[in-house]
């Protein structure tokens, strides 16, 4: 299936899938050991959850939306299809993108001794998970 | 000498009950390549999990005290061995490599034997 990322600026996100949003990412946090931080955003950078200790989510969130336009462009002009993933390793650590259907993204952030494996298989599963929620969520809010 | 691909294919048929065979880096939990599995055995699943075991081992010998290093690990399973040898040559520090027999088709000391020989004509 090929998903493609809109810009959703129109659309105001609904706070009733939050508390499920945010269930989510603690699961993420508590299944992989030395990650520090997973957020949920819309993929033109509104923080949907976050459930970062020592960042400001919303800076985190803009810059994810940035980082996305570039690797989907990056993506495509490689033939590669639509944005998937994204992997950042600094030298204390790695932050990592995943696509959360068309209209989200996933932001995890861990420390260096990470297991990049099963951050991957962890934070896949909780990209469609998260994929479904909002989807949900957008379903109820067109509901009259 | 054998590249990774190879000799994942070497162990797959020179080893008597093999399912699946991995090469793993444990500082990052990814596999280098991967032979067999299948729907049954998920070998990405197996070598991020394999790479906590071996973590834990690891450090469980350095609070230990042991000044020693792990040559391998054997899980016995109802129906199934699984082998992780931890690589020692230098050029591929970091690595094991992961192999999934069939218990009641497999000779456990002949494919440790195997394994050690595979290892040996590895080049990373």
């Amino acid at each position: 299936m090929r998903l493609t990322l809109r810009q959703r600026t129109e659309r105001k996100w609904l706070p009733a899938a939050e508390p499920e949003v945010l269930e989510e990412l603690r699961r993420l946090r508590a299944r992989v050991p030395h990650v520090t931080g997973a957020l949920a955003a819309t993929s033109d950078g509104l923080v949907l959850a976050h459930d970062t200790a020592a960042l400001e989510p919303e800076g985190v969130a803009a810059l994810t939306a940035a980082a996305l336009g570039v690797a989907q462009s990056l993506a495509e002009a490689a033939g590669r299809g639509a944005f998937r993933e994204l992997l950042v390793r600094g030298e204390d650590g790695y932050v990592a993108s995943y696509a959360a259907g068309s209209m989200a993204v996933l932001t995890v952030l861990a420390g260096d001794r990470a297991n990049v494996g099963r951050l991957h298989l962890e934070a896949r599963r909780s990209g469609t998970r998260l994929a479904d929620l909002v989807a949900d969520a957008l379903g109820r809010a067109e509901q009259p | 000498m054998a590249n990774t691909q190879t000799a994942l294919k070497e162990a797959m048929t020179s080893i008597e009950g093999c399912l699946g065979a991995a090469l793993v880096d444990y500082t990052s939990g990814m596999a280098l390549g991967t032979v067999g599995g299948g729907n049954d055995l998920d070998l990405t699943v197996a070598a991020a999990g394999n790479t906590d075991v071996v973590r834990a081992k690891v450090r469980t010998m350095e609070q230990l005290g042991l000044q020693d290093a792990i040559e391998d690990i054997l899980i016995t399973l109802g129906s199934q061995y699984h082998l992780i040898r931890l690589l020692k040559s230098r050029g591929s520090q970091g690595l094991f490599l992961y192999l999934a027999l069939d218990k009641n088709r497999a000779n456990l000391a002949m494919a440790r034997h195997q394994l050690r020989r595979i290892e040996a004509g590895l080049e990373v």
